[in-house]
């Protein structure tokens, strides 16, 4: 989540995605990855994907964003314009520097692209003046201040200390409008600023904005991590502003990760006191998060797709570790590149037409891998006899039945995702959530395994078929809705019979015009009362139950009709949602290694660690190192084998005898022989390899040297972590 | 009133434009003009002037040295992040900027000096000249050849100058300890009711009669006086509630005369305000729009403090907590809490005599990372592995300041962590995992 | 003769009370040496010797004043050189260079202020030197005459002695001192310090070059003579224009000193502090109140001015303090006397005002936990309370730990003055336990 989590001794492991940024990328990528023929085309597929995922990305960003900075924006124009008119109480107000708290939430690493946002909107529509500042590059007063001037004026600023002198000194030379750091200097350049773009030459870029104040655009800084500053630092900035707010036009923007009530715990009350505080609130990373998977996950646009185990992985991850979005969006990244590199058949995963082209193009080498993969087996069992050898012999039978499964492939999931949508409208407003709130639950059930065999599902049903009349029709129409934007046969099939289902339903109350109240307030009333049940022994007991009164009485039309009505939907579940294992050819499209996913996403440094010292042979391959486990080879690495005896040792370790130990391991590893006299002699070049060992263990954080022995050292893990 | 300013040396008028402008501090306006003298005598070289925040100190020398047209430099001393800063500003306003741009990158006081003397000697003072410090305790903070230099700067520089510092901190704590050059000290007593009464009356709404205003202001000081003394925050407070005051007679319920209708109008209203503008939990301006609300119903406009609500990814709820029990319970109960079968200790057998004062009343405690993590491992319910996130994620609840360091951040073993959240909060978060904190905490068994 | 013309010349009152005041304030503000110095006649007279060696004979010397603040080593100092300049000889000769511990903070500083006083800086030009010993030397040969091989004397004036003592590695003071003690080149050093341990601040290489002379300045003046000093310091010399003003001003300055109440105020005054600052601050307070309505000094005014010197002032401010931060401040006390002086938090001090607040029936004072945060702080901002450890470390406001800057006196008086402090809020201050 934080950079600073280096210096807590955490490993970073370099997604390697990274990889795309540096030069020749592809170089990179085809070196080294499987079947490498057709490995331009699927670096070229890749990186195509890649860019759209990105480009899109951005814009939902700007998106989600947008009315949350709008209202910020408005916020900067009025407290510009007040400052204008000056009735009885705003002159009260006047001494107050206008404050935008923005509270966006502990997900740090997405605020960035915010800011980006924010403060580009501000210079286009409201101010061309804006600075914004983090914590780390203000330690001290003098450099905030420096940091604030030269991004407002776009001057070099000199601040008096020895330290930076020389700093100062050359760039200085390079321009030479280098000025003194004090607000007062600001203010001059602004009012020859405001003075020169009254008088008509804009100084900067300024569009309609400025009508409301033609000489009076604010200064915007903004507070990029307000948690993270300086209390005192940032309290003394404030006062030395709010001398000078007659003269300028100061607001403050303070980006919050946790709560606006943290202001007030930073800032004394004579301080905050100074300030006009107004509360924006940006919405929660979760419904981010939900957007993002509905834009990429559950669409046809991108060919690409996850497994299920790799989504858990990564859902798990944000809701886990660190609600960031970006870092889920790098995590798909990963899993894309990981997928076109390892997988020589994603040559197919594309869109429909260039996939049938790719499978003309595809080699006896390709075809073969086609042969070998699970699905196509078990697609291989199914046929009849002759079939079976066709497909195993000729390239080009084989490359035709490809290109109808490749077909048959899109058709499914063009299929899959309406109805999806389609079953969580439908389950997602029953009592108790049985197939879960959000749509990624569902879509994880589903792909796990045949959604219809779990019994969550059952009640699920069970409780449609005591819906309302009102509620179902409310909830079908949304259906209806879903699957008029899908455009497969079979979805608008699916589309003409239900709405037909509907019709009847409303003839029904045509003909009917008032049905039996009894019926109707039992039926109604069930699942009403039922929300209220929040146990779910009592759930399923109250629709045993209920299920016993059903079977005495009759059923009326409206029931008869509800339940095929559900029959309808359960039959296209039972066609269009089973889980993507099921589909051949699914290894073209879909990635399956959490187990990497997991290991670049979320490492494990100390156990990492661990294993390399306990084990050496796990990552350097060699046999000499192979040994029965618990064991350390003698030849192995001296670090390892230092540890080894150390994890024998108590909390403090005795230099010395550690040296010996060592040194009779080692010297039985040149294999000289034990009876002879020199036998384990600490030699210096022992010794200097023990004691580099040793060193490196400190290094490592596993010993510390103590006080109160000097010829001891302290142990410092306990196993574990 | 005027009569207490007269002074040979300056235009009657004058004298009587400043103590226009210097109402409740003639005493004061006077003592100070008597010691400055005439303009070309010689005034005491340092003047240590000291009272309450917003007592009018700086305003009255502001005042005075701009109407009666004295040569002085004023400087705030939170403004001079560097030395520099106060001596180029020293220079500007004395001899102009020629004198400034002489100074040389990081100058010393030396420097300073040298430079003053050798202007001074060219455009000798036929005035006494004045250099006014606000916020002079922030002078401490800088090199402490700083303070006594300056307090006998008319000597070293040998210029008729006189140093006048405002600070509303008595001099005890600034003298050093091989002491120095004694200023002579003059107190700012505070505005008496009465006083305060006067002087916000004078800013009254224009559309409204002063004897109105006056009543709000009497009603105001009621609720107010015995919490806060300060001009300025009064001041606002009466700007932002006055519209709220008015409102029965802009409806006509009430005649003006009735003040006591008035009062029981307002009075509900101004100890709502103590609550919430006068803390600034409501930012002036949402504070009007409330009372716009108000009028039709439900003005439930909550506070800052009041959003305390944060999303945290649910290990780092977990570590939160782990952190609050570490830091709240003491180290040796933790067998109690968190070891499955700990034969039975009651707490009576674990409490020592002098744990009479809660955890809670002397605040967090520093506990090790080892500690929170065995906490932390025993307290979520499923097996966590020890992943860099989980690590990454303690040390990004330090940059949020819901914990905090005690070590030194360079120190890589076996840092020490505090936790920085409150009772509710982490009631709160504990909540929303189901966690039920109060059985684990010692305080409240 | 114009001074018979202005003999019998007779001025308006408010054209005298401008002269006087005038004349008085260059004596109280400006520090004007008086003719000549009163009671430190015997080392007015060594250390006149002493420098007449250096600025006529050539003999290097250095010596030390040493006395407490406002004792008037400044001013002996700046006597002696008004005396010694008047010998014609010596004007020619000698050459000064004044150094201030408090401006010249390092050596590079001093020694560049050296060059500048000595009008060096072409000489020097952009010479580099491999030691401040060569460049010290430099200096000095440069002031070789012509036609003389022995070259002019130098006075150097160290004010504040003792700072140069904290320079690295005390360069400046070694190499003066060392070329006092050589005779390359006549140097006086003249260093005046108020620290009576100066010599114990010395590096021994230092300490050992340095000629052991000091002159010190302990002035215990008797009453009489303090009294003595206080009416000349007043007093009108008879070349004032307005001879009759300045004969009735001199009266009523003696009818002044002889009253009962001013003999106790001074004696007051010279209990606390002999020195001539501490004087010149109180009939400085005095002097302010002359004008042309009232062209003298009356008794009620030294004691008004004597009043504003002794006033203390934490009462003031403690005056100033509202209800709620007194009764915080109160609690603070009985935490103090319960705990005896350990150190609080808000938690504990609002914890005591609850309990105060609980005993009482009608509860005017109960507010919200942010309102009493605010006071305190305020409180804090006053420093009359003040974090125990340094405000490094962040912990959460509430469990700050803090001291109480006032004693229990002072607090108590600071109680009996308040403008209409409750009586309830009186009897819990006075009560033994919170």
């Amino acid at each position: 989540m934080s950079t600073s989590s280096v210096s807590k001794g955490c490993f970073v492991f370099k997604p390697s995605a990274k990889k795309k940024k540096t030069l020749s990328l592809e170089d990179h990528f085809i070196h080294g990855c499987e079947g490498t023929e057709n490995s331009e085309m699927r670096f070229k597929l890749c990186q195509d994907l890649w860019d759209t995922i990105k480009t899109d990305t951005e814009v939902l960003q700007d998106e989600l964003n947008r009315n949350i900075l709008d209202s910020l924006l408005d916020f900067t124009r009025k407290c510009s314009s007040t400052r204008q008119h000056s009735d009885w109480a705003s002159q009260m107000r006047a001494s107050e520097i206008p404050t935008a708290a923005l509270v966006l939430g502990v997900n740090v690493p997405d605020h960035d692209m915010t800011f980006q946002g924010l403060s580009e909107l501000l210079q286009q529509s409201v101010t061309p003046h804006v600075a914004s500042v983090q914590a780390k590059e203000c330690g001290a007063l003098k450099h905030l201040m420096k940091r604030v001037l030269e991004r407002l004026m776009g001057a070099v600023v000199t601040v008096d200390d020895e330290e930076e002198e020389e700093e100062v000194e050359q760039t200085s030379a390079q321009l030479h409008n280098s000025v003194h750091c004090s607000l007062s200097t600001l203010c001059d350049w602004y009012n020859t600023k405001s003075k020169k773009s009254y008088t008509g030459t804009p100084g900067k870029k300024r569009s309609s904005p400025v009508k409301d104040d033609p000489q009076q655009p604010p200064l915007v800084i903004i507070f990029k991590d307000l948690e993270a500053f300086n209390p005192r630092v940032l309290q003394d900035f404030i006062l030395i502003c709010s001398r000078y707010i007659e003269r300028l036009p100061l607001m403050f923007i303070f980006g919050i990760a946790t709560s606006p009530s943290t202001i007030q715990h930073m800032l004394p009350h004579s301080v905050s006191s100074l300030l006009c505080i107004e509360l924006f609130q940006s919405l929660s990373c979760t419904q981010h998060l939900a957007t993002v998977i509905d834009k990429f996950i559950l669409t046809t646009h991108f060919p690409f797709k996850l497994n299920g185990k790799v989504m858990q992985v990564m859902i798990s991850i944000f809701l886990y570790h660190d609600f960031s979005v970006r870092n889920f969006i790098k995590g798909v990244q990963l899993a894309l590149l990981e997928h076109f590199h390892s997988q020589p058949l994603s040559v197919l995963c594309c869109k429909n037409k260039e996939a049938l082209l790719n499978v003309m193009q595809l080699g006896h080498q390709d075809l073969e891998r086609i042969r070998q993969l699970p699905s196509f087996k078990r697609y291989i069992e199914k046929q009849e006899p002759q079939e079976q050898v066709n497909l195993s012999t000729d390239d080009a039978h084989i490359k035709e039945v490809c290109q109808r499964l490749i077909k048959d492939l899109h058709k499914y999931h063009k299929n899959y995702y309406p109805i999806l949508r389609c079953l969580h409208t439908l389950t997602s407003s029953l009592p108790r959530y049985p197939l879960g709130k959000q749509i990624r639950e569902l879509h994880l059930i589903c792909l796990e395994k045949n959604v219809w065999e779990n019994e969550e599902y059952q009640s699920a049903m069970r409780l449609l078929k005591m819906l309302a009349k009102d509620e179902l029709i409310t909830l079908l129409q949304k259906c209806v809705e879903i699957l008029q934007l899908a455009k497969s046969k079979n979805m608008t099939s699916a589309l003409v019979q239900l709405e037909d289902v509907l019709a009847k339903f409303k003839q029904l109350d045509v003909v009917a015009a008032e049905p039996p109240p009894s019926v109707e307030d039992c039926i109604t009333s069930p699942v009403k009362n039922l929300q209220k049940k929040t146990d779910l022994f009592q759930l399923q007991k109250a629709l045993l139950e209920m299920n016993e009164s059903r079977r005495s009485k009759k059923l009326s039309p409206f029931e008869i009709l509800r339940n095929e009505a559900i029959e309808f939907i359960d039959g296209l579940v039972k066609s269009h949602l089973s889980p993507p294992e099921s589909q051949t050819l699914n290894e073209v499209c879909y990635y399956t290694s959490s187990a990497t996913v997991r290991r670049h996403l979320n490492a494990t440094p100390r156990t990492s660690i661990q294993t390399a010292l306990n084990s050496p042979y796990y990552y350097l391959q060699n046999d000499r190192l192979k040994t029965e486990d618990g064991t350390v080879s003698n030849a192995a690495p001296d670090i390892c084998i230092v540890y080894k005896l150390h994890l024998e040792c108590g909390r403090l370790i005795n230099l010395f005898d550690w040296l010996e130990a060592y040194a009779t391991v080692v010297s039985a590893a040149e294999g000289n022989n034990p009876d002879f006299d020199n036998f384990g002699k600490v030699d210096d070049v022992k010794h200097a390899r023990f004691i580099r060992a040793v060193s490196e263990l400190e290094f490592l954080g596993f010993i510390k040297s103590t006080r109160q022995k000097t010829d001891h050292v302290a142990r410092i893990t306990w196993g574990g972590c | 009133m005027s009569a207490l300013l007269q002074q040979p040396g300056y235009e009657e008028e004058r004298l009587q434009t400043v103590a226009e402008q210097l109402p409740c501090r003639e005493v004061q306006a006077g003592m100070l003009l008597s010691l400055m003298g005439q303009p070309h005598q010689y005034s005491y070289p340092s003047i240590f002037i000291y009272g309450h925040r917003s007592s009018g100190k700086s305003h009255v020398m502001h005042v005075l040295l701009k109407e009666l047209e004295l040569p002085h430099a004023t400087v705030s001393c939170v403004e001079c992040v560097s030395v520099a800063l106060l001596f180029e500003q020293v220079l500007l306003s004395f001899f102009g900027c020629d004198a400034a741009s002489l100074l040389p990158r990081s100058p010393s006081l030396s420097d300073f000096v040298r430079i003053y003397r050798q202007r001074c000697s060219q455009s000798p003072a036929k005035q006494t000249r004045y250099i006014v410090m606000e916020k002079a305790e922030l002078l401490r903070d800088t090199d402490a050849n700083l303070l006594p230099a300056l307090l006998r700067l008319q000597e070293l520089v040998e210029d008729n100058v006189t140093i006048i510092l405002l600070t509303d901190i008595v001099w005890d704590k600034f003298r050093p300890n091989t002491g120095c050059f004694e200023p002579l000290l003059l107190h700012f007593p505070d505005y008496s009711k009465g006083e305060l009464q006067q002087i916000l009356s004078q800013d009254r709404h224009p559309s409204y009669s002063a004897e109105l205003y006056s009543a709000y202001i009497n009603i105001l000081l009621g609720v107010f006086y015995s919490v806060c003394r300060d001009l300025r925050e009064l001041r606002h407070l009466a700007a932002l509630n006055f519209s709220k005051f008015c409102e029965p007679l802009t409806e006509g319920k009430v005649k003006e005369t009735d003040t006591h209708k008035l009062w029981r109008n307002i009075e509900p209203h101004l100890k709502k305000a103590m609550q919430t503008v006068y803390l600034r939990e409501v930012s002036s301006l949402q504070w009007e729009q409330m009372q716009q609300m108000e009028k039709k119903e439900n003005g439930a406009l909550r506070g800052l403090s009041a959003h305390t609500h944060v999303e945290l990814p649910y290990y780092s709820k977990f570590l939160l907590i782990a952190a609050y029990l570490a830091s709240f319970n003491p180290a040796r109960t933790d067998k109690r809490f968190f070891v499955k079968h700990h034969g039975k200790i009651r707490k009576t057998n674990f409490l020592k005599k002098n744990e009479k004062t809660s955890n809670h009343l002397l605040g967090p405690k520093p506990f090790p990372l080892d500690r929170l993590l065995a906490i932390f491992y025993s307290v979520v319910d499923s097996r966590v592995a020890p992943t860099a996130s989980i690590f990454s994620q303690i040390s990004s609840l330090v940059t949020l300041q819901l914990l905090t360091q005690v070590s030194h951040g360079d120190q890589l073993d076996a840092p020490k962590y505090k936790c920085a959240v409150s009772m509710d909060f982490i009631c709160a978060i504990s909540r929303t995992v189901n966690f039920e904190i109060v059985k684990y905490l010692y305080d409240f068994l | 003769m114009s001074k018979r013309k202005s003999k019998d010349a007779h001025l308006p009152v408010g054209e005298c009370i401008t002269q006087l005041q005038e004349i008085l304030r260059k004596r109280l503000c400006h520090q004007q040496l008086p003719d000549r110095p009163e009671g430190v006649e015997a080392q007015h007279k060594h250390l006149l010797e002493l420098l007449k060696r250096t600025a006529v004979h050539g003999e290097s010397n250095s010596v030390l004043i040493v006395g407490p603040r406002g004792a008037g080593k400044t001013m002996l100092l700046k006597c002696v050189l008004r005396d010694l300049l008047e010998e014609t000889e010596a004007q020619t000769n000698l050459l000064q260079v004044h150094l201030n511990g408090l401006l010249q903070t390092n050596d590079r500083i001093a020694l560049q202020e050296i060059t500048r006083q000595l009008h060096l800086e072409n000489v020097v030009g952009d010479k580099v030197f491999g030691s401040f010993a060569e460049n010290l030397a430099f200096l000095l040969e440069a002031l070789k005459k012509g036609d003389r091989s022995s070259s002019r004397p130098v006075l150097f004036v160290l004010d504040e002695f003792d700072l140069f003592a904290h320079h690295k590695n005390q360069t400046l003071l070694y190499n003066l001192l060392d070329v006092s003690q050589s005779a390359q080149a006549p140097i006086a050093v003249v260093g005046t310090t108020c620290r009576l341990d100066v010599l114990e601040l010395l590096e021994k290489r230092v300490k050992s070059r340095f000629s052991h002379r000091q002159i010190h300045l302990l002035n215990n003046p008797t009453f009489t003579q303090y009294l003595e000093r206080v009416q000349t310091q007043l007093s009108l010399s008879d070349d004032f224009p307005d001879n009759k003003f300045s004969r009735d001003w001199n009266a009523s300055i003696e009818t002044l000193c002889e009253d009962k109440s001013v003999a106790e105020v001074l004696q007051r005054h010279f209990n606390s502090s002999k020195d001539f600052r501490s004087m010149h601050m109180l009939l400085m307070l005095c002097l302010s109140r002359v004008s042309a309505a009232k062209p003298a000094i009356r008794p009620a005014d030294l004691l008004e001015a004597s009043k504003m010197c002794f006033a203390d002032a934490k009462a003031n401010m403690l005056h100033g303090l509202s209800i709620l931060e007194l009764c915080l401040i109160i609690a603070m006390k009985h935490l103090n006397d319960v705990y005896e002086g350990e150190p609080f938090n808000l938690q504990m001090v609002h914890n005591e005002f609850k309990k105060f607040l609980q005993r009482k029936s009608n509860s005017m004072y109960n507010f919200e936990q942010p309102v009493i945060m605010k006071a305190f702080e305020h409180l804090q901002q006053l420093e009359m309370i003040r974090p125990v450890d340094s405000s490094v470390v962040k912990t959460q406001r509430e469990y700050r730990l803090m001291r109480l800057m006032l004693d229990h006196s002072q607090v108590m008086e600071a109680l009996q003055k308040y403008p209409q402090c409750p009586t309830d809020v009186k009897q819990w201050a006075m009560s033994a336990f919170g």
